[in-house]
């Protein structure tokens, strides 16, 4: 089998479209997920054989892992129990997760399925909405700070959805405590394990040679596996994506280590590129099994009810952090962009999803992989003028209720 | 100064004036540093990014450590020490010294000024031995009052 044919049609597609969307000033993420549309089975097909979706789904999720493995990392425990920032990640997470949730419903999917549009829906994406603060110049507004920290919350919030997911997948009612009580025990061993050995391990960091990355590869890809076997031991799954959020913080407090946060972040975006590429290549449009009409309708309706969300939970946010509906009003256009955390949602889903719990699942699929390309595009268009829109809306606002707001 | 930490961003220091207007100096992750000026009544702030070399010459003028900058002399002041000026020359030594020890010139004795540094082939020397020997190329980093400084490159280094 030889990869090398399709592995280099991966990297051309991604690093031209890639490098046109920076010139664009748009978002990556959808141009690597477009690549993967346009190259993949809905596309020319032009991946080799079966073995070759295999082999690059693989690498992908290597980025996955990657990805969490950095947030985990990056993940700043102290700073977010702040009330106001607790307040505001909880405003965010209630106002939106119920709207996708409610939507979900209405469309007639089940709890389970409207569980995951609601998360996918919920969560913003931190890679667009922090280069755009830092493009767009916005880091000396005090809303900044809120948005960032916004982002941090749903980094938690995000674990802690992937553990119930994985733990609803454990197929049966009964062993959704199993799943869920195997992740805790491992999440604690692993804390305690790099507690214990972080003498032993700090020094192998500071070298200057291989051993560091090698280090890194076989911590996270060990616990991987670990997670993996003990899945099976028990008959549940244990999300491998969770164990390398928590062994990237357990290994942020190991002295020396944050030298290699360059040669994480490196691995990191190569591997995510692939991951998007992939993810895009794998899915196949199912037209015959949807209706097209009501697909559309339902897409408008999550596009325009998810913003909107944004903007009613950034209102609220900003009214009580700020004092300043308008400044709520741009916290609510800086985090409407969804991007790389919907897909790695979907993406779990898809792989580990029981199919008697998702019998809707191709229009969930569907949904979620257009919702995402829409609004990553449409979302970072809103963070790069969310000055002139929230001064609009205040317009209009003030138009409408005159008295409101002297 | 208000300073707050963004998580995946840098750390920030901002400080506002009277008049209302802002200067943020943010420390990105990435090691560059981003100035903001803000005015009070300005739609958008004036962004620059700034290498850390650049940053800490800007940071020195703030802080009033640089005053005169005339050709390669520098005059430092200091802020607790108001009558205190020291000037500090660069200059590169001419033949006629070369082979020769700062203690064989008596740099010090005839004219005051005392040589800090040597800097060789891209290398500082700082506080040079008496006894080291001039090689060509060098250029020494020289203090002193201004007469001082001009006596030295009169009297020991010869014109030019």
């Amino acid at each position: 089998m030889n990869f090398l044919l399709d592995l280099a049609i991966v990297m051309v597609s991604c690093l031209a479209l890639g490098l046109a969307s920076k010139y664009l000033k748009q978002a990556s993420i959808p141009a690597y997920i477009i690549a993967g549309l346009l190259l993949g089975k809905s596309g020319l097909g032009l991946i080799s054989s079966e073995a070759s979706y295999d082999f690059i789904s693989w690498l992908g999720k290597i980025g996955v892992i990657l990805l969490m493995f950095y947030i985990g990392m990056e993940f700043n425990y102290k700073g977010i129990k702040e009330p106001r920032r607790l307040f505001a990640g909880c405003t965010d997470f209630v106002v939106n997760f119920s709207v996708g949730f409610l939507l979900g419903h209405v469309i007639g999917l089940n709890l389970v399925e409207a569980f995951i549009l609601a998360s996918a829906v919920y969560i913003s994406s931190s890679a667009i909405v922090i280069s755009s603060l830092i493009e767009n110049k916005r880091l000396i507004y005090p809303e900044a700070e809120t948005v960032v920290w916004l982002m941090v919350f749903e980094d938690i919030i995000l674990a802690i959805l992937l553990v119930i997911l994985t733990s609803i997948m454990a197929g049966s009612l009964a062993m959704i405590p199993v799943s869920l009580a195997a992740t805790l025990l491992l999440i604690v061993f692993i804390l305690a394990f790099i507690r214990r050995l972080s003498n032993f391990i700090a020094p192998l960091f500071e070298r200057d040679d291989e051993i560091p990355v090698l280090l890194i590869f076989a911590l996270i890809f060990g616990f991987s596996a670990l997670a993996y076997l003990m899945g099976i031991l028990l008959h549940c799954h244990i999300s491998e994506v969770i164990v390398a959020f928590f062994l990237g913080s357990a290994l942020a407090g190991v002295k020396s280590f944050r030298k290699l946060l360059g040669t994480i972040i490196s691995f990191k975006s190569l591997f995510l590129t692939i991951f998007f590429f992939s993810f895009g290549m794998m899915f196949e449009f199912q037209f015959a099994t949807l209706n097209a009409a009501d697909f559309v309708l339902a897409l408008l309706a999550l596009i325009v009810l998810s913003i909107l969300g944004k903007f009613v939970s950034g209102a609220i946010i900003g009214k009580r952090l700020h004092g300043s509906l308008e400044t709520g009003l741009r916290v609510g256009a800086y985090t409407t962009p969804r991007g790389e955390f919907s897909v790695v949602l979907i993406m779990i889903v898809m792989e580990i999803g029981v199919l008697e719990l998702l019998p809707s699942i191709e229009l969930l699929l569907a949904l979620v992989v257009t919702y995402v390309i829409i609004l990553s595009i449409v979302g970072s268009f809103f963070a790069k003028h969310g000055n002139r829109i929230s001064k609009r809306m205040m317009v209009g606002f003030n138009k409408l209720m005159p008295r409101a707001h002297r | 100064m208000q300073i707050s930490e963004l998580p995946e961003i840098g750390t920030k220091y901002e400080i506002e004036s009277p008049k209302g207007d802002k200067v943020a100096v943010i420390f990105l992750t990435t090691g560059e540093i981003e100035l903001y000026v803000l005015e009070s009544d300005a739609a958008k702030p004036t962004v620059t990014r700034l290498t850390t070399a650049e940053a800490r010459r800007l940071g020195s003028v703030l802080t009033g450590a640089l005053l005169t900058i005339e050709h390669e002399d520098v005059e430092v002041s200091f802020a607790d020490i108001s009558d205190l000026r020291i000037h500090i020359h660069v200059c590169p030594i001419t033949k006629s010294v070369v082979g020769k020890s700062i203690e064989d010139l008596a740099i010090r004795k005839k004219t005051g000024v005392t040589v800090v540094a040597i800097s060789r082939k891209g290398q500082s020397i700082v506080s040079p031995p008496p006894e080291m020997v001039f090689e060509e190329g060098d250029l020494i980093v020289a203090i002193g009052e201004r007469a001082q400084i001009k006596a030295c490159q009169q009297v020991i280094l010869g014109p030019g």
